[in-house]
């Protein structure tokens, strides 16, 4: 999968594109780990164009989402697909983020 | 047919008495040859024995004229002492009965004849007269001129003295000579020949033999008897001195006799043994018609029972592939019968998802086989349509197999139960052949030691389970392939068993393998018992993977479930979320079951079934069960949350149904979504 991320004045666009299985996910969890440290502010995760996740992608979204309730910052996940909004509707994932 | 045994049995008895007859000819012609040596050798011992005793007296009666000629000689000048010579021959020799010398005429001048003759009288007394009669005229006898003329002893022609008691005599002449050379006189002496009666009538070597003795000149000394003789051997002697020839004559019904009446007992006995051999015939004859009846009848109950047989295996699945509708199974079943009816059987059919299947073999032959074999399958039938657990549904079996079982005959049989939804095999075997299992390799499975159904009733059954994956097969079958004899009396065996089951093949071809490898192991040699066999090859899925220990697989998974949900009814928009309940169960297993550095086989298969599609993932791993970690509170706060966890709840979440196993070293994981 790819991962791009975009540091503007107010926020961090993470764009997440392709599958979030379980290897692609610890191949990119170093890089998304590291914007914890950006997690008092605004960091958006766009969906748009991932198809796929799995549990090891949805923890490295909580792990993102308890460093950001730590730090006082926002995790918005922009635009999931239906797929991944039923994944998170049976994780109860739907109630920790802000999606839109 | 009965002519025809007839006319063979004629024969038989036509040879038996030309047989016997030859047998008996060739004894009567050499029995005939030995009694007439033996009637030669007794005839001439007694001949020999006789003429002996002649020749004593002849002996003792020249004796003792010789003995008496030196004193003649030299009374030959004292003529009146001559009388005396006569006297002691007389006196001296009790064979003697008479003696005389008689001088040559004009042998002393003036006396022309002189002969005085001294003879013993009916008293025993001793008489002497002259013999020098003109009437008597002694010079003119035989036994006068006879040894004067041969100069030697002479024995004169016998003859019967009218003087001396009408006796038969004979005389022995020896001539005396003078001085000078020139017969003087003749010294005498009579013999009587009455005891020769006696002596010949005491040969009686056969009962009606007799002996003559005739004299020189042919006369009998001793006659035959007046009665005419029948057919008969005549042996004879002749004694030189007194020119007698001794015969003895035997009539052949004397030695034969004993041989024709044992030859009439032994004609009488062939007669018996024929009549017997042709009362035997005759019995032989009607008994094999009766056999012949028999057979036909055997053979007409036999048919029937073929009949029944065929019946009774037209109801057990004969039609190949025998689940058209179903991809998940390829099975093949097949009895070759043995010329005999047997007990073998197998039968199988599905219920709620699971494969019934057994195969037995019921002791011994014919109809009591068949009729067990008949029970058995019913029995299966009823039981497994209800009873899903195999060791129950045998225990069952056995107890009601034990109930009917009166001809104590017993059943080998093995029930298995697979779960088509799920790869697992349970099964029960009641003492019958292991079945080979093909996996990878073929092996024997492993079966408890239960008795055969029929032995002992209330015996508690064990049942067993064995994984059963994509792509295993069960080959079940007899002790008729496995006993399979060829005419050396070897027997095929399982090593040839599991050679023959080697490559792969369809079902339907790997029993025909099998049927065309025993039938050139075989040969010519009969076949001997039922051959059964059942094979079943177990392709639940449309599609199979399997995978290392190593994350980095799990780019395997989309390919495998696009393709089985495809071959599934389900939404192909489903394929990601199974996906995602397969990866969450595979990285389960790599992370957990695996400890870091070793490595290992995941299987994954995919069954589709009619309702349900089932996921099945098999590892070699250290025992983990997935479904015992605690549920995920998902309405917890973020505080709350762990961040791990969430793989098996989406697992349970995604999948309609999750169960894990562990059987022997495997773990099994089952996942099954329904449409």
């Amino acid at each position: 999968m790819e991962v791009k991320i975009i540091r503007e004045s107010e926020e961090i666009i993470v764009f997440l594109k392709g599958r979030m299985d379980t290897p692609a996910s610890i191949e990119i969890a170093p890089q998304i780990n590291a914007l914890t440290e950006d997690a008092g502010g605004t960091i958006i995760l766009d969906c748009t164009e991932l198809s796929y996740i799995s549990s090891s992608g949805l923890r490295i979204f909580i792990t993102l989402r308890k460093a950001a309730a730590e730090k006082g910052g926002r995790i918005i996940v922009r635009n999931i697909s239906n797929e991944i909004r039923s994944v998170f509707m049976m994780t109860g994932f739907l109630n920790l983020f802000e999606i839109q | 047919m009965t002519n025809h045994s007839n006319f063979r049995a004629l024969m038989l008895v036509v040879v038996a008495a030309v047989a016997l007859e030859a047998t008996a000819l060739v004894q009567l012609f050499y029995s005939q040859k030995g009694l007439r040596e033996e009637a030669k050798m007794r005839a001439e011992s007694q001949l020999e024995s006789t003429q002996f005793e002649i020749m004593d007296i002849i002996d003792q009666t020249e004796a003792a004229v010789r003995n008496s000629v030196w004193i003649a000689q030299w009374c030959l000048n004292v003529p009146d002492s001559l009388v005396r010579v006569c006297q002691r021959i007389v006196a001296d020799n009790p064979v003697v009965a008479g003696s005389t010398v008689a001088l040559m005429p004009g042998y002393i001048p003036g006396k022309p004849l002189l002969a005085p003759y001294v003879y013993r009288n009916g008293a025993g007394s001793l008489l002497a007269l002259s013999l020098a009669t003109p009437e008597y005229n002694y010079p003119s006898h035989e036994w006068f001129i006879k040894p004067i003329e041969l100069g030697e002893g002479y024995w004169s022609e016998p003859y019967i003295d009218e003087g001396g008691g009408e006796m038969l005599m004979t005389t022995y002449s020896l001539p005396i000579m003078d001085t000078s050379g020139t017969p003087a006189a003749v010294l005498t002496a009579d013999i009587s020949l009455e005891w020769l009666k006696d002596l010949v009538g005491r040969m009686k070597v056969y009962p009606n033999a007799y002996c003559t003795i005739n004299s020189r000149e042919g006369r009998f000394i001793v006659s035959p008897p007046e009665s005419e003789m029948p057919e008969s051997f005549v042996f004879d002697t002749t004694i030189e001195r007194t020119g007698w020839t001794i015969s003895l004559t035997i009539p052949e019904s004397d030695i034969f006799g004993v041989l024709r009446r044992v030859g009439t007992i032994v004609g009488f006995l062939q007669l018996i043994g024929l009549l017997l051999i042709i009362l035997m015939l005759r019995s032989f004859i009607k008994g094999q018609q009766r056999y012949l009846n028999l057979d036909k009848q055997r053979e007409r109950i036999e048919g029937e029972l073929q009949i029944a047989t065929g019946i009774q295996m037209s109801m057990v699945p004969k039609t190949f592939p025998p689940f058209p509708e179903r991809n998940d199974l390829d099975m093949a079943a097949t009895i070759v019968p043995a010329k005999e009816v047997g007990g073998d059987l197998y039968d199988f059919f599905i219920r709620d998802e699971k494969l019934f299947f057994c195969v037995g073999d019921v002791s011994g032959k014919g109809i009591p086989a068949a009729l067990v074999m008949a029970v058995t399958r019913t029995t299966f039938r009823n039981l497994s349509t209800k009873e899903s657990s195999p060791g129950r549904i045998v225990q069952e079996m056995n107890d009601n197999i034990c109930s009917t079982n009166e001809s104590n005959m017993f059943v080998t049989f093995f029930c298995g139960v697979l779960d088509l939804t799920g790869g697992i095999l349970r099964y029960c075997n009641a003492g019958h052949n292991p079945p080979r299992i093909l996996t990878d390799s073929i092996r024997e499975l492993p079966v408890e030691p239960n008795l055969p159904l029929g032995i002992m009733p209330g015996f508690e059954y064990r049942e067993q389970e064995t994984p059963f994956f994509y792509d295993d097969a069960i080959f079940l079958y007899t002790d008729g392939l496995t006993e399979a004899e060829n005419s050396e009396h070897d027997q095929f065996g399982e090593e040839r068993t599991d050679v023959a089951l080697r490559g792969r093949k369809s079902a339907q071809k790997h029993l025909d393998n099998i049927k065309q490898k025993v039938a050139e192991f075989v040969g010519d040699a009969p076949q001997s018992d039922d051959l059964t066999m059942l094979f079943i090859h177990y392709l639940p899925a449309t599609h199979h993977i399997a995978m290392h220990n190593d994350l980095s697989q799990i780019a395997l998974l989309p390919d495998f479930v696009n393709e089985a949900v495809n071959a599934s009814k389900l939404d192909p928009a489903m394929t990601d979320t199974l996906n995602l309940a397969l990866e969450e169960a595979v990285t389960n297993v790599i992370m957990y079951a695996y400890p870091e550095g070793t490595s290992g086989e995941i299987n994954l298969a995919a069954s589709v079934g009619e309702n349900s599609i089932t996921f099945t993932i098999i590892d070699s791993g250290r025992a983990f069960d997935p479904t015992a970690k605690d549920a995920v509170d998902i309405n917890a706060g973020l505080e709350e949350r762990p961040v791990g966890g969430l793989g098996i709840h989406l697992v349970r979440k995604i999948m309609d149904l999750v169960r894990y196993e562990r059987i022997g070293e495997k773990n099994i994981l089952y996942l099954t979504k329904f449409y």
